[in-house]
């Protein structure tokens, strides 16, 4: 770690958080050997609203790398989320998102 | 022995013999009486109206907690707090959920609109959850292991009803869950 650009980083990440309050979080869904793969692609439809071929995309990706960010918006929103998936039976946890693009 | 679910004008439908509906209707109680919450509603009215929960701690019992997991990682505190929060409502859709499956027993032919299988869904989904607790399954070679038991006439030790049990659910699962995909592709 260097003492000298610390603190440059610090005042970026602060002026950062002003200007910005809503960085996105993202949702996780973790994957695990009991729900199906047919279940979890009814989810992410009909709560989502995702098509049959994202919903494919993201359980895959659930399935074959363990977890996926399957949304990213505002803390609240992706809580929400989360207490949903949880209802399903799916376990999804909030973290904040790196920077996107 | 129960016939597959499928998809059709009047909505989804399935049978299900007799034993099927009481050993159903027997996973569901048991699963409604874990997730009781253990305290009365919070005296509080605005506590309860927004289901605040201070007692609320982290299960203990490892299915429950598959239930009821944490919504926040790697940091304990928030973690609690937001379970604090949420669980208890969580905590009730699930029962209601249960319930709904549960009363859906009555008759032996079932007839599900969307909102109805989809709470059928998510009751299975439970007591898969559970089962597969108590059958320690973690891995997908796990998952394998316990599909292999078919056979009724092996059925001489907890662990292999209980895997019984776990396939004649999941089996039940998929053919609903394929039936309510169906619907979905046609309602789009």
């Amino acid at each position: 770690m260097s003492v000298s650009t610390a603190p440059e980083t610090d005042r970026e990440a602060s002026t950062r958080e002003l200007i910005s309050p809503d960085i996105p979080w993202e949702l996780i869904v973790w994957n695990d050997p009991v729900n199906l793969m047919s279940y979890v692609s009814y989810v992410f439809q009909s709560y989502f609203g995702y098509s049959e071929a994202k919903a494919a995309k993201l359980m895959l990706q659930v399935h074959t790398e363990g977890k996926s960010a399957v949304a990213h918006g505002a803390k609240e929103k992706m809580e929400a989320h989360a207490v949903a998936m949880h209802g399903f039976g799916l376990w999804a946890t909030v973290v904040k998102g790196g920077p996107r693009g | 022995m129960a016939k597959a679910f499928s998809a059709g004008r009047r909505g989804i439908t399935g049978f299900l013999e007799p034993a099927e509906r009481d050993l159903l209707r027997k996973l569901f109680s048991d699963i409604i009486t874990m997730l009781e919450p253990a305290t009365p509603a919070h005296e509080d009215p605005l506590a309860a109206l927004i289901g605040l929960d201070m007692d609320v701690r982290v299960p203990t019992d490892p299915a429950l907690l598959r239930l009821l997991p944490d919504a926040l990682t790697g940091d304990a505190d928030s973690a609690l707090e937001f379970r604090q929060l949420t669980e208890r409502s969580l905590r009730e859709s699930k029962i209601g959920a249960l319930r709904a499956a549960s009363l859906g027993l009555d008759s032996e032919k079932l007839v599900l609109d969307s909102e109805g299988a989809k709470l059928w869904a998510m009751a299975l989904n439970d007591v898969r959850l559970v089962l597969a607790e108590r059958l320690a399954i973690r891995t997908a070679e796990d998952a394998e292991r316990i599909h292999e038991v078919q056979d009724w006439g092996d059925a001489d030790d907890v662990e292999s009803y209980l895997s019984l049990v776990y396939n004649f659910v999941s089996w039940l699962q998929e053919s609903l869950v394929q039936a309510m995909l169906v619907e979905l592709q046609r309602t789009k």
